[in-house]
């Protein structure tokens, strides 16, 4: 290689960075500040304790985001970032995790935010006197210790590789809220939050709206952009829409079922429709002790006879994204062959014919409009493939108790958009665990999840996933219909908005151009 | 007069017991466990049934009932289960929102209704009253959500005179409240002109063929003057009624409405109350609104009274 050459290159090189760093600037510069940014969503909030409302719905979720921080946060490629911890580290067994907080946090209130407040907030809801709703969700943690101001140590019961990943959700159990605040003021703290987030709520009128206002001192100088952010719970998806094409909203919630206004707002040059992809998907467990879905045939066939395609169509013009395994395109699970069985109606009939007696059952759905219609279509599928499915409607609350007490042939569920497969996948498959609502059994499979959730290496980790994805399509225990995907509208002039985990639109790092 | 009022007071009791009892019974029927509407999919039985304790919803049903029965009297509607806050506070925080939206929707009802009736029943077969009837009736069968859509959609979206959803405080900008309360209202009052307006148009063409009428009218008087002076009053005992009887339709309907034009009224608290299974909320929702409807009938029957001197005078 010839000198000049070399100089080309280095001087390219140093170029290029420069040219990097110009632009970064020059994006940084774009970021306009001020102004205010009115947000529809669909649920009014509850409010903010965990020990009144226990788990924060999608709306609660998405105003805890702004009042209040989490540890972690996850940047769009699914990595966890420091935010109210500045870094961790773990043991081998992935049994206990030590986070180092950042120094200088305060609350709204004033008082600091360190490792005694965060135990006071792991305590509280752990507390089996406290009866909270979700310490559910933290059964998994055995305790949490403040060795010193700014180290937290989390002992968990079970290993897990991505707590990081978990913790940047702003869940209940996640966000950190002011002690200080919360026994000060008692059963009225739930209406009147104190975190140490971006934005503080200025007035909040329930069932209309609840006004934040941005965090003069937040920690994260420079941050928030916006000056102001309006929360409107706007339960009709039309009239929400319609708030948007008014200019009333900036930016409202929505999902795949309201899809004639998606594609009408794709079409809209002034409107962005902001889509997530996720991971989890809606799936079906049959239950596999109760004939005829004793039988794996029975199943492999209903299984086969679904046009997944066509079903999109008919309830969501075609955004409906089909799924063949519990991960999704949105995980990080990546399989070359998840074994879904296809559709192969020819083979589902044969299937059925080979089994040899009436193939007739009932199958749970929600009393909605949404659960109805998609009953109808799973009945039409699986009577063109020779098999009898009655529909019983049920309530979505009764659906979880006749799905724990295991009173049910066949019952929707979710699995939604976590970070890490590993909660869910243990939870509803592992032999002996409550929600394993397929009964069904299998050491293989066992083992397969307990080396999972004891494996670090992603790739490694993948190929045990992949592995229990094929073990369960090819039993056909529990099938999968569609993918996670949440939706965003939101005018053109928003940006910076995060990607939807989970659903959740975090509109604390937008700015408005 | 006083007689009558405390006969009619009377019967305000029971009904209200009645109601409550039906609402408690109706409520304990629903599918659904509150305690895991809470707990969400992942509880266990275990956690559920420690829930359901603790909110003493293991207790039989007349012990809950009497429970909530002895608050009520000394004043006490019990928290939410959901979020703690007061019932008696949350139904007070919205209470204004509706019965604002329900008086104004009656207003424009009765002012489209009235004129209409009267003019139709003056002018009855004609090519008017007609349209009028012909449009009543195809206003009826529209459905309130429906017509809220396209009201959203012209005023709102197409035309963008007034807000499609929101509500201002009255006491923070009158004319705000007045732009975003018109629609809701307007929503409503199209849903109930249509029954006011056959109502009063047909008993007015009664009283119309009546013999005092045909006096009035050799007498000279202007016909303006007998529709309204002469043949208005006597007609309207069956309008007042049917007014009266249809604030329970427009409690229904205030519910859609709030829910469309997200309205923070009671219509929505109820709603959330029976998704939520927030059982306290709801009774005490179904309490007030029952009572609110008990009342309204009770001034009906005294209004009549009013109206005529014949019930006033009748002998008990």
């Amino acid at each position: 290689m010839s000198r000049p050459f070399r100089f080309g290159v280095l001087l390219t090189g140093a170029l290029i960075v420069a040219l990097t760093g110009l632009l970064a600037t020059s994006a940084a510069q774009a970021q306009k500040r001020g102004g205010s940014l009115t947000v529809g969503l669909e649920l009014d909030i509850a409010g903010f304790d965990p020990l009144k409302v226990g788990v924060f719905d999608t709306s609660a979720n998405m105003a805890a985001a702004l009042i209040f921080d989490t540890l972690t946060s996850l940047d769009d490629k699914g990595e966890a970032q420091p935010k109210l911890a500045l870094s961790w580290s773990h043991s081998d067994d992935y049994k206990t995790w030590t986070f180092k907080l950042r120094p200088g946090v305060k609350f709204h209130d004033g008082t600091a935010f360190d490792a005694q407040a965060l135990k006071f907030n792991f305590d509280r809801q752990k507390d089996p006197k406290n009866k909270c709703r979700c310490a559910f969700y933290i059964a998994f943690v055995k305790e949490v210790q403040a060795p010193d101001a700014l180290t937290a140590v989390y002992v968990l019961n079970d290993p897990q590789v991505n707590l990081p990943k978990i913790m940047a959700f702003a869940s209940s159990n996640n966000v950190m809220q002011s002690p200080a605040a919360m026994q000060a003021k008692g059963d009225d703290y739930n209406r009147n939050p104190v975190g140490t987030g971006p934005f503080i709520v200025k007035s909040w009128t329930a069932g209309d709206r609840m006004v934040l206002e941005k965090n003069l001192s937040y920690w994260n100088e420079g941050r928030p952009y916006l000056d102001r952010v309006v929360l409107r719970p706007l339960p009709d998806s039309q009239a929400r829409f319609a708030s948007l094409e008014a200019g009333e909203s900036d930016l409202i919630w929505d999902d795949e079922f309201d899809s004639d206004n998606i594609l009408k707002a794709k079409k809209t040059p002034r409107l962005t429709v902001h889509q997530h992809v996720g991971s989890g998907a809606t799936v079906y467990a049959f239950n596999t002790k109760a004939p005829p879905f004793d039988d794996v045939r029975v199943r492999r066939a209903l299984v086969m006879a679904l046009d997944r395609n066509k079903w999109s169509q008919l309830v969501t013009n075609g955004l409906s994204r089909p799924a063949t395994n519990p991960y999704g395109d949105g995980s990080w699970v990546k399989c070359k062959d998840d074994g879904a069985l296809p559709y192969d109606l020819a083979k589902a009939q044969a299937l059925i014919k080979e089994y040899g007696k009436p193939v007739k059952f009932k199958m749970l759905v929600t009393a909605t409009p949404r659960g109805r219609a998609y009953g109808q279509v799973l009945q039409q599928f699986w009577k063109l493939a020779g098999a009898e499915m009655e529909i019983e409607q049920v309530d979505q609350t009764a659906i979880v108790t006749r799905a724990f007490a295991r009173q049910f042939e066949l019952t929707p569920w979710r699995i939604v958009d976590l970070a890490d497969p590993d909660p869910q996948m243990y939870a509803n498959f592992r032999t002996g665990s409550p929600v394993a609502l397929a009964n069904y059994s299998n050491p293989e499979l066992d083992r397969l999840l307990d080396h999972a959730r004891v494996t670090a290496d992603p790739e490694k980790r993948s190929e045990d996933y992949c592995a229990i994805s094929r073990l369960i399509n090819s039993e056909a225990i529990w099938f999968w219909s569609f993918q996670n995907t949440y939706y965003a509208i939101a005018k053109a002039k928003v940006k910076g908005l995060p990607k939807l985990h989970n659903g959740v639109i975090d509109v604390s790092p937008t700015w408005l151009e | 007069m006083l007689g009558f009022i405390a006969y009619r007071l009377g019967y305000l009791v029971p009904v209200l017991l009645a109601v409550t009892l039906l609402t408690f019974l109706i409520a304990s029927l629903l599918p659904g466990d509150l305690a895991h509407a809470m707990l969400g999919d992942q509880a266990t039985p275990e956690a559920v049934e420690a829930l359901r304790r603790d909110m003493g919803l293991d207790q039989p049903l007349w012990w809950r009932y009497l429970n909530w029965l002895s608050g009520i009297v000394q004043g006490d509607f019990g928290r939410s289960f959901r979020t703690g806050e007061p019932v008696l506070r949350a139904i007070l925080a919205r209470l204004p929102v509706s019965l604002e939206l329900m008086l104004l929707a009656e207003v424009t009802a009765l002012a489209i209704s009235i004129p209409l009736a009267i003019h139709c029943a003056a002018n009855s077969g004609g090519a008017f009253d007609r349209v009028v009837t012909g449009l009543a009736f195809a206003k009826l069968s529209i459905p309130n959500f429906m017509a809220a859509i396209l009201l959203i959609y012209l005023f709102a979206v197409e035309l963008r005179w007034l807000p499609a959803t929101g509500y201002v405080p009255l006491d923070e900008d009158w004319l705000g409240n007045l732009r975003c309360m018109l629609l809701p209202a307007l929503t409503l009052a199209l849903a109930e002109w249509p029954v006011l307006m056959r109502v009063l148009r047909s008993d007015m063409i009664t009283v119309l063929q009546e013999d005092y009428i045909t006096m009035a009218r050799a007498k000279g008087l202007k016909s303006r003057r007998i529709l309204f002076v002469h043949a208005l009053k006597p007609s309207s005992l069956t309008l007042i009624t049917v007014a009266g009887i249809n604030v329970g339709r427009l409690i229904g309907g205030a519910v859609i409405v709030e829910y469309v034009f997200a309205l923070p009224g009671i219509g929505r608290l109820l709603l959330a109350a029976i998704y939520t299974r927030d059982f306290m909320i709801l009774q005490g929702v179904v309490l007030f609104v029952a009572t609110g409807f008990v009342i309204v009938n009770f001034l009906v029957d005294l209004l009549y009274a009013v109206l005529d001197p014949r019930i006033r005078h009748a002998p008990k």
